[in-house]
């Protein structure tokens, strides 16, 4: 019933006002959480060390809670793959029936390895890696990935040997993009720590070297994909070698419009980066000019996203804000020349606490993409850690990174019990927080966020993993929201337009809409955002317009075409086709 | 006589030197605030620290050579400078409150790990200091700095025993305009220790002491959140705490 409240007052909204506030209702964002009754109650467990130093390499782990959605099975229904990280512990699978139901498919699916006594699970991707219109799956781990191909009839076959992706790192995040548009989507890794087996640990100089500033983490991998199933490393072709930064996030984006992906890499302990594609196969670091140098945050997120409408994609950086440590986060505003102003005091997003994952959506479709950020690293007894920390710190010449100065944390309470943020973006100036009222303020302690329209109702759903506990699926029963539109794109990686091709999830493709005298812009992503990967579908809110006055779409190839769709429902784009089929919201909501 | 004059000659010499000295820092100080005001920074700080090798307990010249730090962004070599004249003169305790006030000038342009390490050496220095002479502006300077740590760190109350101490000291002097200060950190003491009533009977007796003082009238006239962001405010540790000493000796 909730669904035909929604798309009856989009369809009734009076006139077309897709201004401050969107529909101009003021409504309230509302979400109920119905993770356990839609059977998708994951409940994520961290790895469990051996030896002396267990208790502090735990804690320095426990971030692998992470989910990526994907429709695997091409029935149209967005599924999830959600992480474990204990030794033995398995990932899970999840279909979606529809209506808000989901069976574990775990099994049959045999994608629930990757915890053995030597790798951690820590990340996952949904990706086509070979252009054969599936969904296949990559699960990155403080090991060697595992390479999941699907083989279309609900079952996947491991092919990381054959892949070349056979490098041991300590990868905590992963995102799929076409670097050099050669219409085969390439991986890059985002890796914490260098690269250490910590389950058979060696040495004890193995965490960070300088708390705000350090240079001995993992960097990244950038993995080019060969086509045949084969990927080979070029991170030192690329440039990107110098970074030996403790990567927790990457976000690609095309940031200054010239048609070629762009990187912000977030990096806890400090040295945030930004990297320019050249166009040639290589990256230019243009972190001193673009950023203004680097910081000493403790970057864990980058999700990308034009907030303000104005053309240009920005980016959101989480870091710590909390009672001991004042750090604000980073929305950094695209000025449009090659540079970004982070604003976001201004804005009021600056601090989310001990941040995790945050993405933008257009919750109640009002044509201005808002914030959900999930906090926390904690939650235990009533002890704090913090003073037990702070001695450790305050020790003269105290070596950072060696384990065994760290003190065990035990029961002991960091930055946890934290409230969810959900801001509500009032037309690209200042966003209010509203997490309270819309039903998404849990204190658990947050990881990584997946956004999807799980019930083709035309509002977008969250699923919000949570380390050492149970995930939440938050249902959007937001009622006074605006028109929308839903776009899957089809590239076609076999038809080159100036030498240049699209890969087949067209992941880079940039849709501008125009309504109302404003431009919407999105990118296809390819799992931006810190342990959670959104669906590729493309989501426009659009207030209360009642026609769209143009869609363009840049593809990855760098074809331009116009397209024309119908509001308030799923459309397929094909690269050079147009529109393929349509498909409108399903109007019941599954209980009514 | 003769036994006289012996001692009276070396004497006269000890009291030459020292004024040549003090003069030596003096003219090194003037030189200073002229390549201060010519914005010649390298310049200016090579004076400032001249005279402070001359005179390494003065306040002034050490505060002043702070702040032009701080226009040149050049905490480090201040740290680095200070803390080897203060190895060189361990009972200078204005030496080692500048050295402290050096710590805190750095912490806005710190990550936050190295904020607290700076808070923290800063203490440690304005202890020193405290431990060589108790004075005022000493037992002020360490109170107020035990305020900026969260309330996590159970520090407050040891800012407030610092406090009641300045305020014990200046009750004997006469009252001057920065003594208004005690009144409003001992009052945010109180306040950070969620004694409202207290902090507002000590911020009105300030007020009363001193009527001019602005940031009294702020705190007894404010209530509820905007008393909040004003006590927050003056606590961020990611704002520039104002530590120019200068009010001590223009303010007579």
């Amino acid at each position: 019933m909730k669904t035909w409240i929604c798309l009856l007052l989009a369809a009734t909204a009076a006139g077309p006002h897709l201004g401050a506030e969107g529909t101009g209702t003021g409504a309230a964002l509302r979400f109920e959480e119905v993770g356990a009754q839609a059977g998708l109650r994951h409940i994520h467990s961290t790895r469990r060390f051996a030896g002396k130093h267990a208790d502090v390499l735990r804690m320095f782990t426990s971030g692998g809670a992470a989910a990526a959605v994907g429709d695997f099975d091409n029935d149209g229904l967005e599924d999830v793959f959600v992480t474990n990280s204990d030794n033995g512990m398995p990932n899970k699978l999840f279909r979606n029936l529809g209506g808000f139901r989901f069976s574990d498919v775990t099994a049959k699916a045999g994608v629930a390895g990757g915890n053995d006594p030597n790798s951690i699970v820590a990340d996952a991707l949904w990706f086509d890696y070979d252009n054969d219109g599936w969904q296949d799956l990559l699960v990155v781990r403080f090991g060697t990935p595992l390479l999941y191909h699907n083989d279309q009839d609900g079952t996947f076959r491991d092919v990381s040997s054959a892949s070349g992706l056979d490098r041991f790192a300590n990868t905590i995040a992963v995102i799929a993009f076409d670097y050099d548009r050669d219409g085969l989507l390439d991986l890059l890794l985002g890796h914490y720590f260098k690269d250490v087996n910590l389950l058979d640990l060696k040495q004890r100089q193995v965490l960070p070297d300088n708390l705000d500033n350090a240079h001995n983490g993992g960097g990244v991998g950038l993995w080019r994909n060969l086509g045949g199933g084969r990927f080979e490393e070029a991170t030192q072709k690329a440039g990107l070698a110098e970074h030996s930064g403790w990567t927790l996030d990457a976000g690609h984006g095309d940031f200054d419009n010239d048609g070629h992906p762009d990187i912000y890499l977030a990096c806890d302990y400090g040295t945030d980066r930004v990297f320019f594609n050249k166009g040639d196969g290589t990256f230019r670091d243009a972190t001193t000019e673009a950023l203004g140098g680097f910081d000493t945050k403790k970057g864990m997120n980058a999700e990308v996203a034009d907030y303000n409408n104005d053309g240009f994609l920005d980016v959101y950086v989480t870091n710590i804000t909390d009672e001991y440590m004042k750090e604000c986060n980073m929305l950094w505003f695209n000025n449009g020349d090659g540079t970004f102003t982070d604003l976001s005091k201004e804005t009021g997003t600056c601090d989310t606490l001990w941040g995790w994952g945050a993405k933008f959506a257009d919750f109640d479709n009002d044509g201005w993409q808002d914030l959900y950020a999930v906090n926390g690293l904690r939650s235990a007894g009533e002890k704090n850690y913090i003073p037990v920390l702070f001695e450790m710190i305050i020790t003269p010449d105290i070596d950072f990174s060696d384990v065994a100065n760290w003190p065990d944390i035990g029961q002991m309470t960091w930055s946890g019990y934290q409230k969810s943020k959900l801001f509500r973006n009032l037309s690209g100036e200042i966003f209010r927080e509203s997490s309270a009222q819309a039903g998404v303020d849990n204190d658990l302690d947050g990881r990584g966020v997946a956004l999807a329209d799980f019930d083709r109702d035309g509002r977008i759903d969250i699923y919000q993993t949570n380390a050492d506990q149970p995930a939440l699926l938050y249902r959007n029963t937001t009622t006074e929201c605006g028109n929308w539109l839903a776009l899957r794109l089809v590239g076609d990686p076999r038809s080159a337009w100036k030498g240049m091709r699209s890969s087949r999830d067209a992941v880079g493709a940039r849709l501008s809409l125009s309504v109302q005298g404003q431009t919407l812009v999105r990118e296809v992503q390819g799992g931006n955002g810190y342990s959670g990967q959104s669906s590729k579908i493309v989501h426009f809110g659009l207030g209360a317009a009642q026609k769209v006055d143009s869609l363009q779409i840049r593809w990855p190839s760098g074809r331009v075409e116009a397209v024309e769709v119908p509001l308030n429902s799923f459309s397929t784009i094909l690269e050079g086709k147009g529109l393929v089929r349509k498909m409108p919201a399903e109007t019941s909501d599954g209980r009514d | 006589m003769p036994h006289l004059n012996r001692l009276a000659i070396p004497l006269l010499a000890v009291a030459l030197c020292a004024a040549l000295s003090a003069a030596d820092a003096e003219a090194e100080y003037q030189a200073a605030l002229q390549a201060l005001q010519s914005k010649n920074y390298s310049s200016a700080l090579d004076h400032f620290e001249a005279a402070l090798k001359v005179a390494p307990d003065s306040l002034k010249y050490g505060s002043e050579y702070r702040m032009a730090v701080i226009q040149a962004e050049s905490y480090d070599r201040a740290i680095g400078f200070l803390e080897e004249l203060a190895e060189k003169h361990p009972r200078a305790a204005h030496l080692h409150l500048n050295l402290g006030f050096a710590h805190v000038d750095k912490i806005p342009a710190a990550g936050s790990i190295t904020q607290v390490l700076l808070a923290n050496a800063a203490l440690d220095h304005f202890t020193r200091s405290l431990e060589v002479s108790p004075t005022w502006i000493g037992l002020y300077t360490r109170g107020n700095s035990y305020l900026f740590w969260p309330k996590i760190f159970n520090r407050t109350p040891l800012g407030i025993a610092d406090l009641e101490k300045a305020l014990q000291m200046q009750r004997k002097q006469s009252p001057r305009p920065h003594h208004a200060r005690v009144y409003v950190a001992l009052g945010d003491g109180h306040y950070k220790l969620d004694d409202l009533k207290k902090a507002k009977e000590i911020w009105a007796k300030g007020s009363e002491l001193f009527p001019n003082s602005r940031a009294l009238q702020k705190r007894v006239g404010s209530n509820g959140d905007e008393l909040e962001e004003l006590i927050g405010q003056g606590y961020n540790p990611n704002l520039r705490v104002d530590t120019d000493l200068k009010e001590l000796w223009s303010n007579q």
